[in-house]
């Protein structure tokens, strides 16, 4: 008898491993995303992804908010993963766009730096992180750049572009403002905002997109940014001279985050996903083919390689965090108060 | 039934253009007088912003600057096309088209290169003595309006080739016979006749200004925003969709009213031809 459980069992496991994959077979992964990087991502995640779970992936492109736009007038239905940078995700959490994440289902989460396991309480984690600072070309700036009170330099004047306020780091600028003038912006605007006006006369156009402000440096229109170390590359590309400002103050912190919308048709499916793109060897593979930032701890990447990146444990540390809860709720009274003062 | 055959021949492309035109355009107009706070709280909102305010007036002032440019340069080069011999009238027009050929981002992005501080316009200023330092043309009114005569102008020629290629030369040798000069000709005669191609030109050119999108962003930016930008920014960064739809709302609004000045105008110098 126990022969013939053993027996029964036995073809019920190899009965259940052979229905599996026919499961996921059939079965389509949507992701949003943005949509670059397209080939290395294929290569990258996408194809080692579609033999893992037999499934077939589509993808809905394009900038966070015309994607959180979609996701919204579909009612958190449309995709199965969302990929955005943590702004826009905190929206849709706000929102009520995307379900909780049960972190069980993640197994590759425990590898990840703590600032990344949950950033936005108990929503999906970040699978890259970035950071927010200075670039200025070095051959122009006489004077390193070594404090975020440098961006109101007189030599500054003129030669400056700030990320437009609709964009990830745009307000970013109106905080810094803030501690320029030795106030909280939430607290006092006013003060803050006195801040940006005096920094109008060093700016000679905010830029929306990180291809615009690499071609501001590239013409020569500016010789410093506010802007996001993803980009260091391709200035360098364009102006060698360029660097990266250490600031005393440091860097302020940007997750891109990954979730999982209400709506979500493959809900399993995309924690399998999250948790294939949270592994170390395509963590590993993404950092080093200069696609993301690693989030993963155990990532080992050359000081060539690293040099992209908010990479290693203490430059993590000396990140500052945003508030975007408070951000998002200020976020349309600063837009309105940023066009009063550059486009009057 | 004869009455009524141009109204049934007529009504499926009626339909169409009701259906997938006007009936969207009203519905987002509707959306604005439905809100909770009143049926004209978002105009009111709008017109009670000193920066709205201030970007309606700059894209106005851009988009019929844009306008009188273009009409100017577009009359004058449709002219000298209209009187060319076939064969170089075909390289003229091929030439005047050719810019259309290219997207309207690539053609505003060749401004950057041209206006910029390294740029063509400064080099050649530069080596030529005229100016000490680089003068900074990008980001104002004026680059914007640049780019948009250039986007535009073509649009104003091919427009405006056709009707006074219509002329009938008689006319024009009719009025010398008569005594009049080469102006009184032009004021009396040929400037009248192109009116209806005038119109559609200027219509053109000061929807295609007052709507643009591209041009602004790049070569203005925050600091030369227009209508166009502004209605992105809240659709798609602010999630505002109602004060994006009063923006397109108020914007539909002026461009039926300017259209209609410009008609207006027409009929007083050519009450025949409009």
């Amino acid at each position: 008898m126990n022969k013939f459980f053993a027996v029964t069992a036995a073809v019920s496991a190899v009965a259940l491993l052979s229905v599996a994959p026919t499961m996921a077979q059939g079965k389509t992964l949507t992701i949003s995303w943005w949509g670059f990087n397209g080939e290395k991502l294929e290569s990258i995640i996408l194809a080692p992804f579609r033999a893992q779970c037999g499934c077939e992936i589509v993808f809905e492109t394009g900038n966070n908010g015309e994607r959180l736009n979609k996701i919204q007038i579909r009612n958190g239905g449309g995709v199965d993963v969302a990929y955005f940078s943590d702004s826009y995700s905190q929206l849709g959490i706000e929102a009520g766009l995307f379900q909780k994440i049960d972190p069980a289902k993640l197994p590759n989460l425990a590898g990840a730096y703590d600032l990344a396991k949950d950033p936005q309480g108990g929503y999906g984690p970040a699978y890259s992180i970035g950071r927010v600072g200075i670039v200025y070309d070095s051959s122009k700036v006489s004077t390193p750049i070594t404090s975020w009170n440098d961006l109101w330099r007189e030599d500054l004047a003129a030669s400056l572009t700030l990320p437009g306020i609709t964009t990830t780091a745009g307000p970013m600028v109106v905080l810094k403002a803030g501690d320029h003038a030795e106030v909280d912006a939430f607290e006092d605007a006013d003060a803050a905002f006195a801040s940006v006006a005096a920094l109008k006369p060093n700016v000679v156009k905010n830029y929306n997109t990180g291809s615009e402000m690499i071609n501001l440096f590239s013409t020569g229109e500016v010789s410093a940014a506010v802007a996001q170390d993803f980009t260091l590359a391709q200035i360098q590309a364009a102006v060698p001279t360029a660097v990266w400002a250490e600031l005393g103050e440091g860097a302020i912190a940007t997750l891109n985050t990954v979730n999982i919308p209400t709506g979500a048709a493959e809900p399993e499916l995309a924690y399998e996903f999250i948790n294939f793109i949270l592994s170390p060897e395509i963590q590993q593979q993404l950092a080093e083919q200069g696609v993301d930032a690693p989030v993963n701890t155990s990532v080992t990447l050359t000081p060539e390689q690293a040099a992209l990146w908010t990479y290693g444990a203490d430059v993590i540390a000396g990140l500052q965090r945003v508030d975007y809860v408070k951000l998002n709720a200020a976020k349309t009274g600063w837009i309105e108060r940023w066009n009063e003062v550059f486009g009057m | 039934m004869k009455r009524y055959a141009g109204w049934t021949l007529a009504l499926p492309a009626t339909l169409l253009v009701v259906v997938f035109l006007v009936i969207p355009v009203l519905a987002t107009i509707w959306t604005t007088f439905t809100t909770p706070a009143g049926p004209f709280a978002t105009y009111t909102a709008f017109f009670g912003s000193g920066f709205r305010r201030t970007v309606l007036m700059r894209t106005i002032q851009i988009s019929l600057a844009t306008t009188a440019i273009a009409v100017v340069i577009g009359f004058l080069t449709a002219y000298v096309v209209s009187r060319s011999p076939g064969w170089l009238k075909s390289i003229l027009i091929v030439a005047a088209v050719f810019p259309l050929l290219t997207g309207v981002v690539v053609r505003s992005f060749a401004w950057l290169i041209i206006l910029g501080k390294n740029g063509i316009l400064n080099s050649t200023l530069l080596n030529l003595g005229l100016i000490g330092e680089p003068m900074a043309m990008l980001y104002t009114p004026g680059a914007v309006i640049v780019a948009m005569v250039y986007l535009f102008v073509p649009l104003m020629i091919l427009t405006l080739v056709g009707v006074l290629e219509s002329i009938p030369d008689d006319l024009i040798q009719a009025s010398a016979s008569l005594g009049a000069k080469p102006v009184a000709t032009f004021m009396q005669v040929t400037l009248p006749l192109a009116v209806p191609g005038l119109i559609v030109g200027a219509v053109l050119v000061f929807t295609g200004s007052f709507t643009s999108y591209a041009t602004p962003q790049l070569l203005g930016g925050e600091q030369v925003m227009m209508m166009g930008t502004l209605m992105y920014q809240q659709a798609m960064v602010t999630f505002d969709w109602v004060a994006a739809s009063t923006i397109a709302a108020v914007m539909v609004v002026i461009t039926i009213a300017i259209v209609l000045v410009m008609t207006r105008l027409a009929r007083r110098l050519n009450p025949m031809a409009v």
